[in-house]
């Protein structure tokens, strides 16, 4: 059972940005879920980011149903119709109608929240523990952003391109690793 | 990838195409003139089991992040936060 991330909805509604920021930390990973499906045909990264603008912009004109989590919901519905446009916008895709019956059932509530504290603690150990190139790239990558392109991180350390994503790869296996030998299976935690 | 396809040439390649991934993977987007976020120009490049793993890796990535941020923030989340602190309403 997550917490009821509409608690934020009236910071938000006042224009408060650092509340808007709790808000996504608690929904990305279920905005993600949703999106996983047209995987294939969008780049569902993008989408996200365009539909964490457009719920900024319509959260003052959001009407609660009673319901927790309903901002999330409308999330997850502008989520899934900016996917299904982009796909058919940009590759005239006809999408196939198993990713449209899944889709029609949108999650009522996120169903993982912000990470957990065991989380947390181990990977603050494995993350002092990540050395050389691939700390410097992962670290690079952290601190952008998503504000710069990896060539301009890459050329910053001096590395090319594809030795940069080759160190960003290698430090996120090593975390991963790092993980499972505190016995924090990342993949079971993303479910 | 457009801009470095003398380094990324062949998406065949195994090593060509899990650099594609990672870039798609990351969470720096272009924007359109008008604001609208863009697909990242490897996504582009990748086939669809490449698109999915982008997808899978940005998730992994994503969680990491958050969990390394005293705020539980990603960077898709800081990226997002940015524009709209430097945008009015």
């Amino acid at each position: 059972m997550t917490v009821d991330h509409d608690q934020h909805l009236a910071a938000i509604v006042a224009g408060d940005a650092d509340a808007f920021g709790r808000w996504v930390a608690g929904v990305e990973p279920g905005l993600r879920g949703v999106l996983r499906p047209f995987a294939a045909v969008v780049d569902t990264e993008a989408v996200l980011q365009e539909t964490l603008l457009r719920v900024w912009q319509a959260a003052p004109r959001h009407t609660s149903d009673g319901r927790p989590h309903g901002l999330f919901r409308l999330a997850s519905r502008i989520a899934r119709n900016l996917a299904i446009d982009e796909a058919r916008r940009s590759r005239g895709v006809s999408l196939d109608d198993k990713v449209l019956a899944l889709q029609r059932d949108l999650p009522d509530a996120p169903e993982r929240g912000a990470p957990d504290p065991h989380l947390r603690r181990a990977l603050a150990e494995c993350h002092g523990q990540l050395t050389g190139r691939p700390a410097e790239a992962f670290a690079a990558r952290v601190a952008a952003e998503g504000a710069e392109p990896d060539a301009t991180l890459a050329e910053r350390l001096g590395m090319r391109l594809n030795t940069f994503l080759q160190n960003v790869t290698r430090a996120r296996k090593l975390l991963v690793e790092c993980l499972a030998r505190r016995h924090v299976d990342l993949t079971l935690e993303l479910r | 990838m457009s801009a470095p396809d003398d380094e990324l040439p062949d998406p065949e390649d195994p090593a060509v195409r899990d650099a594609l991934i990672e870039a798609a993977a990351g969470a720096w987007r272009a924007r359109t003139p008008h604001g609208a976020v863009r697909a990242h120009p490897a996504w582009h490049d990748l086939d669809a089991e490449g698109r999915v793993d982008a997808h899978d890796r940005a998730v992994t990535s994503r969680a990491l992040e958050a969990a390394l941020d005293p705020e539980g923030l990603s960077s898709t989340a800081r990226a997002v936060l940015a524009r709209i602190r430097n945008a009015s309403r």
